[in-house]
């Protein structure tokens, strides 16, 4: 590597990482206030945070949503991604412009448009509209990853299940789910990911349980505090954890 | 955390656990940030057995059509603006309270404001805190003695050293008050003379920001005046950076007072009035004048004996007949007025 | 493709993501075209085919204007951060070694994973007078006096541009390994220089993952409240933050509607115009 290109590299990642790095020295600030002078290490806001009810509530929550969300996200992008690439369907470009349409509008009229929607038939919003909102947002890109990876690899094994007198369920729960399993995979933890730090549709569309960005965003209204700097470092920590495993464990094996 | 462990424990169970809570009595209250505070809620939880929900909520327009558009009983409590109360009642939101149910007779008599809560003779809240919007500051970096007149706060001077409040009633109240209007009287032909004041205010500006931004800005040197600010914005940062503080100029300032009462069609009437009379009690009024999302004075003057000494030097207490007699309350613009004071309002922002 | 079956069958497996989409999708979207030619009298809703929201965008400066900051913010964003984003996605394809690339990438990317909301509350306070920038700044003797730098359309231009370089860096990475190493080769081979390869060669070939990664800043750009909301302090507004300060303060969900629907249609343009190399059905 000439030096060039590596002084560039550095300097990215000293912007990538510049804000992470701020929050999280402020996260073991000793005072009350989350700026220099640096007066900790302290994990005082830590133990505020994790204890919390409101903060777990809303991580459960958020990881209820997310995972709920997600796996009807995928189950729904799959079935359509089949029955487009496994059958001749008239308009099919038609229905495929349909499909990824949300993909093109952005979450606030996504959420703005369920909230109407929701309020003018008189009924509430909870967890379960948000879940609702996020299946919209998700489905498209489960749906596109899905659909760009079934190949003819995957439709002879179909073709020759289909010959030995498999039925169509068989052929889809024994042979192409487990051909897929990567992609589905890939498709599952991104509909977790932007789920999970989804803001506005979830605003919009909760009530009194609220997912942890909705919470973090009270917080943030409410007053000047280390407490959020441990609240984002937390949230970090175990997303990041989560990444890397899934990196090593499912990833890393597939290829 | 051992909500978290507890949770995944019985991941199966949920539907049960989920059950069992509906089981407990509920109470469904639209409020402001200072009421989500846990040392203020939980007392009442556990002494009454019941699990209070709360919401928070921006504009009371915001609250009404959110009220109007809910089912019958799906709220039980609504605290508001106390200059919107009437506005709640026309609405039909707002449910009389039983006579005799909460007594005001220990409050700071200038904030029972009958006149606020009742309407036709017939009382439909109560007052629970009050404050100002008037000038926060950074003793460190400002003269004080500019600080005591309007006039010379957001002057040249401190170009680019200023942030305001992001609300518009308190600050156009300020406005009007730097222009001798008082603010009762504020009327549609006094908008040309706000937008001025409200324009040159904006020019010397560096931000307008909620409470957060503004407490960030005033805290890290980013601004030395928040227009707008008083107890309620700088109470928190007391402890660390005793330079941040607050006056009221000699023109006066904005009071703002927010009142508590039961939202009409209510299925929990009695449990509601419960809740009212908790947070106006002696303990209830302590806990809220010191929330940890924003403090401010109790209506109840009986909280002082809950509340230490240190609490209310910041809150301070003692100057309040002072406070009270200099300054002026919020604006209470009609529908048309009020629609008029946002655009003006948006137009400043947007300028 | 084979038909393998029936078509009906076919649309047993179409239906369910079709009914989800046209139900929670197609309709609250319609509904809200719908309302955006209603107008409100008092707090009392009424439905009509008035032009009344649209007319008054074109009145009020405060809601043009807010459309004007949107498309400037958007557009700044959007070629910043892919020219920010290019060279890194570059460096990391061709210049990292293989077995690194992965990591790296990873690395790259991993702050994607900090809370959203969060990740501009920290910008507010590396950007503030008294925030890491500055500090490091006089410190190294290079200013002699704290520069305002929160609280305007630079922090709001940072805090996206931070956000929107992970995700291009992603998908112009996806593009450029997928270039088979031979066509680098060969144009070399011609006798051309590393920047006529670049031009002639690359840039083409890659133009589809740039404009899909583009567009993608734009759309969640051009529609995002929380960042301009924490990091702009209020001293201009986009469309989102208009969008809900009528529906927090006053519940206006006509004029919010129409603004929503302004939005929409700026996407639309954008979308149109990008057509021809967009690829989102293969992301």
């Amino acid at each position: 590597m000439r030096a060039l290109p590596f002084a560039y590299l550095v300097l990215a990642f000293a912007f990538i990482y510049l804000p992470v790095a701020t929050l999280v020295l402020f996260s073991f600030q000793g005072g009350t206030l989350p700026v220099s002078p640096f007066d900790g290490p302290s994990l005082r806001w830590y133990r505020e945070v994790l204890s919390d009810d409101d903060l777990t509530d809303a991580l459960v929550n958020s990881l209820f949503v997310a995972t709920l969300s997600s796996a009807l996200a995928v189950t729904l992008g799959f079935l359509a991604a089949y029955g487009l690439a496994r059958h001749t369907l008239s308009g099919s470009v038609l229905i495929r412009s349909l499909l990824i349409a949300p993909i093109t509008v952005s979450y606030l009229i996504v959420g703005l448009g369920l909230l109407i929607v929701v309020q003018r038939l008189g009924l509430g919003v909870s967890l379960l509209t948000v879940g609702i909102g996020h299946v919209v947002i998700n489905l498209p890109l489960c749906f596109a990853i899905l659909y760009a990876s079934m190949g003819a690899q995957q439709e002879n094994a179909e073709r020759a299940a289909r010959d030995l007198g498999a039925t169509e369920a068989q052929v889809v729960r024994l042979i192409t789910v487990p051909m897929l399993a990567p992609a589905i995979l890939a498709a599952f933890f991104l509909s977790v990911t932007l789920s999970w730090d989804e803001f506005i549709i979830a605003f919009l569309l909760s009530r009194f349980d609220v997912t942890l960005p909705v919470e973090i965003w009270s917080l943030l209204r409410s007053g000047l505090s280390p407490r959020l700097n441990a609240v984002g470092s937390f949230v970090f920590l175990v997303s990041v954890t989560a990444v890397l495993i899934l990196e090593i464990l499912v990833f890393r094996k597939r290829r | 955390m051992k909500h978290l462990t507890s949770y995944f424990m019985c991941t199966t169970a949920l539907c049960f656990v989920a059950g069992a809570a509906a089981a407990q009595e509920e109470l469904n209250a639209l409020v402001w940030c200072d009421h989500t505070d846990p040392a203020l809620i939980q007392p009442f939880e556990e002494a009454n057995n019941v699990k209070v929900n709360l919401r928070e909520y921006e504009g009371t327009g915001a609250a009404l059509a959110l009220l109007e558009q809910s089912r019958p009983g799906d709220w039980d409590v609504l605290v508001i603006d106390g200059i919107d109360v009437f506005r709640a009642v026309e609405a039909g939101v707002l449910a009389p309270m039983p006579e005799g149910a909460v007594s005001t007779a220990d409050f700071f008599p200038q904030v029972v404001m009958e006149e606020n809560n009742t309407v036709d003779g017939v009382t439909y809240a109560v007052t629970e805190k009050f404050g100002y919007n008037t000038i926060s500051y950074n003793a460190d970096k400002v003269d004080a003695a500019d600080m005591e007149s309007l006039s010379t706060v957001w002057s040249e001077k401190y170009e680019g050293r200023i942030s305001i409040y992001d609300y518009y009633l308190p600050v156009m109240g300020l406005a009007a008050i730097a222009e001798g209007v008082a603010t009762a009287e504020i009327g549609a032909g006094d908008m040309d003379a706000i937008g001025g004041v409200l324009s040159t205010m904006r020019s010397r500006a560096a931000s307008v920001a909620g409470v957060v931004a503004a407490q960030t800005a005033l805290a890290t040197g980013e601004v030395d005046i928040v227009v707008g600010g008083g107890e309620w914005l700088t109470a928190v940062l007391a402890e660390e950076q005793p330079n941040l503080t607050w006056t009221i100029p000699k023109e006066g300032a904005v009071r703002w007072a927010q009142s508590i009462g039961v939202v009409e069609g209510s299925e929990n009437p009695d449990l509601a009035v419960e809740f009212i009379k908790y947070i106006v009690s002696p303990e209830g009024q302590a806990r809220l004048a010191t929330s940890s999302c924003f403090w401010g004075m109790p209506a109840n003057a009986k909280a002082g004996e809950v509340l230490t000494d240190a609490q209310k030097d910041i809150l301070r207490w003692d100057s309040q007949p002072d406070y009270l007699a200099l300054t002026q309350l919020y604006p209470a613009p009609d529908a048309d007025l009020d629609i008029e004071m946002q655009d003006l309002w948006l137009e400043t922002l947007q300028q | 493709m084979t038909p393998a079956g029936p078509s009906r069958q076919g649309w047993g497996f179409l239906a369910p993501a079709l009914i989800w989409t046209c139900a929670f999708f197609i309709l609250p979207f319609l509904v809200m075209g719908a309302m955006s030619f209603a107008t409100l009298e008092g707090r009392t809703l009424v439905w009509g085919l008035s032009l009344e929201n649209y007319i008054e965008l074109g009145q009020k400066a405060y809601l043009w204007r807010a459309v004007l900051v949107s498309l400037e913010i958007t557009l700044t964003v959007t070629v910043v951060s892919v020219v920010l984003a290019y060279p890194l996605a570059w460096i990391i394809a061709y210049r990292v070694p293989q077995r690194w690339q992965r990591l790296v990438l990873l690395l790259a990317i991993l702050p994607f994973w900090t809370s959203y909301v969060v990740r501009s509350y920290a910008w507010l306070l590396v950007l503030a007078r008294e925030g890491v920038i500055n500090q490091t700044l006089i410190g190294a003797g290079l200013l002699a006096e704290p520069v305002t730098l929160a609280n305007t359309r630079f922090a709001t231009v940072t805090g996206f541009v931070h956000f929107f370089v992970m995700l291009l860096t992603l998908t112009i990475y996806a593009n450029l390994v997928q270039l088979p190493a031979n066509y680098r080769k060969a144009a070399t081979d011609l006798g051309a220089n590393a920047f006529q390869t670049f031009w002639h060669v690359i840039l083409p070939l890659t133009l589809p993952g740039i404009v899909t990664g583009a567009f993608l800043t734009f759309v969640l750009c051009i529609g995002d409240y929380v960042t301009p909301q924490i990091l702009g302090g209020n001293n201009e507004l986009t469309v989102p933050q208009v969008i809900m300060v009528q529906l927090g303060r006053r519940a206006d969900f006509p004029l919010a509607s129409a603004l929503a629907i302004v939005l929409m249609a700026l996407v639309t343009v954008v979308y149109l115009l990008s057509s021809r190399w967009l690829r989102l059905d293969r992301l």
